[in-house]
């Protein structure tokens, strides 16, 4: 029996024991009259609702990228969300539907089309990138707002009610070295060259690697790109001259085939870690395929298809002729947090916005029954979680298979913050 | 000095495929004085034509294909758009362009979708060492096409009937009409020259050490801006220096970032553009532009 299918089972007996004990009605009368947080009258069988519920319909919201830079990730994690959707209920009662709106990846549009959604949504599913979060995040906060980002920046975690699903990108990469060093990849004192976007994503990456350094007494080169950098040839170069040990990515699966293609190139036989961003199937249908599955090694908080036979099954059957990526698996499982958060909510019988708030910040030791690592809490300015999964490519589907399951690297407590 | 060499080498051949380029930008320039900013999505035309039909056609019919198929559509861009704004404000014709790009743009990056396709160059990402130096057999084979092209292209120039009506036109479009040289056709045989120009590139482009085609392939084509910008934007010979100039400059500012750290990080992005700046200051109509006289 898979995680997924142990998942469903499970959710599925929590959900009716939520009804058993807490009443939860099959009928949900609007209360009206925004906020009233908190309490609730769990017990007498009443559930309180205002915004973005009708009848027995909850609606939460996507700003997604259908068409833009990230269009392929922003389509997968969809996909994920609504098949999550498709298979569950909230409190065994609530049917989900999402309004799913398309940003092309611009923050400007994502707060137009937020604005237009937010007086029909309870929460939202789904925000893609980290620049439209930010522009969003007043907004999010003062309409009392969950969110969940595909993101892993250890700024959004600042946002109140947004739910980073994992470590952040420094402890990710900081589990990503215990690994190298665990397998002999990684000697205390070696060089390492890090290629890092601009932008939050990189700099907190990079924060990752300089943490290890000074900690292992390692020398980082780093070498700062743009996201429309396709051609990693003088960064490779540079690090081959310096005689780097290990080559560090945190960048987009693009530079990953082209740092792979150099270093094959320059001979330079070297382990490449990378955060979770960098690795998209495609990867293995390019010239650098054997070389990646020999040298790549990727952090990552959610597991590959490999170890999902059946949801595996279920995606291809609801979306056949995709590629199923990590995303897919990742829009699942944010399904799964955000059911949790939902149910309990309705366990305390306030699905109003301040309620599900609420509940938000009460979850703590989230499992999603393996799809994504462990999940702490929801902390201001702490990594969520202390684990990360490392995946290499492979001939499976989805591209990658788990190489180590999750766990917690040596620095990952300090470096994830809170007590 | 490996490195040094090294970055060079990748500097010239990355140097040759934006050469190919701002030759693109330069001709449409001196035959329909446009400057036209529908290369990138053209070049993505091409590289996206080849990635999708190398497997059902095998890559060498694939390449034929793509790169008629991008001569096509900058002929189409040129025939009912440019050629029916003729005398409309240079400025107009420039912003139409980018019009017509962000639209072809669109929809490849729609066709594209998740994928980054992969084309099979029957080279694929083997690669050869000169000395201690390596190098992708792509880029070597590519700066030789480029070669090759070049210098096709500047015999054509001098030599042809186009060529020499084209330099009228672009010499005194008045003076050429009157002598009979029909610019229409002048200036759309120019756009379909640029198309194969950028088609060319494109192929090299998303070959090793780059990834495939993806979206970003297009922001390639607006580095050779500043490549026909330096070099004077009506100079052929400018296009070419300008573009060998500007993958050097690029290669070894993001090869030596590290020693070029106090300037901040991700120089070699920037590095093309000043370099177009201290040019243009110097020199404000390019290296080998044609300096405009007033006589008063």
């Amino acid at each position: 029996m898979t995680a997924g299918k142990r998942l469903r089972g499970a959710t599925v007996l929590a959900a009716a024991a939520v009804v058993a004990v807490s009443g939860c009605s099959t009928k949900a009368p609007e209360s009206g009259g925004g906020g009233g947080g908190g309490g609730g009258g769990g017990g007498e069988g009443e559930v309180t609702t205002d915004v973005g519920i009708e009848g027995t319909t909850i609606r939460l919201g996507v700003l997604t990228d259908l068409t833009g830079v990230f269009a392929a990730l922003g389509t997968d994690i969809t996909n994920g969300n609504t098949l999550y959707w498709q298979d569950n209920q909230v409190c065994d009662t609530y049917d989900v539907e999402l309004d799913v709106q398309d940003t092309n990846y611009v923050p400007q549009t994502g707060v137009q089309l937020y604005s237009g959604m937010e007086p029909n949504i309870l929460a939202m599913q789904q925000t893609i990138g980290s620049p439209i979060n930010t522009a969003l995040a007043p907004e999010y906060e003062s309409d009392s707002i969950v969110n969940f980002p595909s993101a892993w920046a250890r700024t959004l975690t600042e946002i109140p009610g947004t739910g980073v699903l994992g470590a952040t990108y420094d402890v990710e990469l900081a589990n990503g070295y215990q690994y190298l060093f665990d397998q002999g990849l990684l000697q205390d004192g070696d060089t390492v060259g890090h290629i890092y976007f601009e932008g939050e994503y990189g700099e907190n990456g990079l924060a990752g690697s300089e943490a290890v350094a000074e900690a292992r007494n390692l020398t980082v080169v780093p070498a700062q790109i743009k996201s429309a950098d396709q051609d990693m040839s003088a960064q490779i170069t540079q690090f081959a001259s310096e005689g780097v040990d290990a080559i560090v990515l945190t960048v987009a699966p693009a530079q990953t085939a082209s740092a792979a293609a150099v270093a094959q190139a320059q001979g330079l036989d070297v382990p490449i870690l990378g955060s979770n961003p960098v690795f998209a199937p495609g990867l293995l249908q390019g010239p650098s395929a054997q070389w990646l599955k020999d040298h790549l090694y990727v952090s990552s908080p959610i597991t590959s298809w490999d170890s999902q036979p059946e949801l595996l099954q279920e995606y291809q059957a609801a979306y056949p002729n995709t590629t199923p990526s990590l995303g897919a698996v990742f829009g699942y499982a944010m399904g799964d947090v955000m059911k949790q958060v939902l149910d309990s909510a309705c366990e305390e019988g306030d699905l109003t916005r301040e309620g599900v708030l609420a509940a938000f910040g009460e979850l703590s030791d989230v499992d999603t029954g393996g799809l994504l690592v462990p999940i702490n809490g929801f902390e201001t300015g702490v990594s969520p979680s202390t684990q990360s999964i490392i995946l290499r490519p492979a001939d499976v589907p989805g591209g990658a298979e788990v190489v180590q399951e999750a766990f917690e690297g040596e620095l990952a407590a300090d470096l994830a913050g809170g007590e | 000095m490996t490195q040094f060499l090294s970055l060079l080498l990748n500097g010239i051949s990355l140097g040759a495929i934006y050469a190919l380029i701002a030759l693109g930008f330069v001709i449409i320039f001196k035959a329909s004085e446009v400057v036209s900013f529908t290369h990138g999505s053209l070049l993505l035309l091409g590289a996206y034509t080849i990635a999708r039909l190398s497997d059902t056609l095998g890559f060498f019919p694939a390449v034929l294909v793509g790169v008629l198929v991008t001569a096509v559509a900058a002929f189409l861009v040129e025939r009912f758009i440019i050629n029916r704004l003729r005398g409309a404000p240079v400025i107009s014709l420039a912003i139409v362009t980018i019009g017509v790009d962000i639209i072809l743009l669109t929809e490849l990056i729609r066709q594209i979708g998740p994928d980054i396709l992969n084309v099979p160059h029957p080279w694929g990402g083997d690669s050869v060492r000169i000395g201690g130096v390596g190098i992708s057999e792509n880029r070597l084979i590519a700066m030789g096409v480029a070669g090759v092209l070049i210098i096709a292209f500047f015999v054509a120039f001098k030599y042809s009937s186009w060529g020499v009506a084209m330099r009228a036109s672009a010499e005194d479009g008045e003076a050429a009409a009157l002598m009979g040289i029909r610019q229409g056709r002048v200036s759309a045989l120019a756009w379909v020259v640029a198309g194969v120009l950028a088609a060319v590139a494109a192929l090299f482009l998303v070959g090793a050490p780059t990834p495939g085609v993806s979206a970003a392939a297009y922001t390639v084509a607006l580095r050779a801006f500043p490549a026909a910008i330096l070099g004077g934007l009506d100079s052929t010979g400018g296009a070419l220096v300008g573009g060998l100039l500007i993958g050097i400059t690029e290669a070894l500012a993001a090869g030596y970032q590290e020693q070029l750290s106090f300037l901040g990080r991700g120089f070699g992005e920037v590095a093309p553009y000043v370099v177009m700046i201290i040019v243009l200051l110097v020199r404000p109509s390019g290296l080998f532009g044609t300096k405009e006289l007033t006589r008063v």
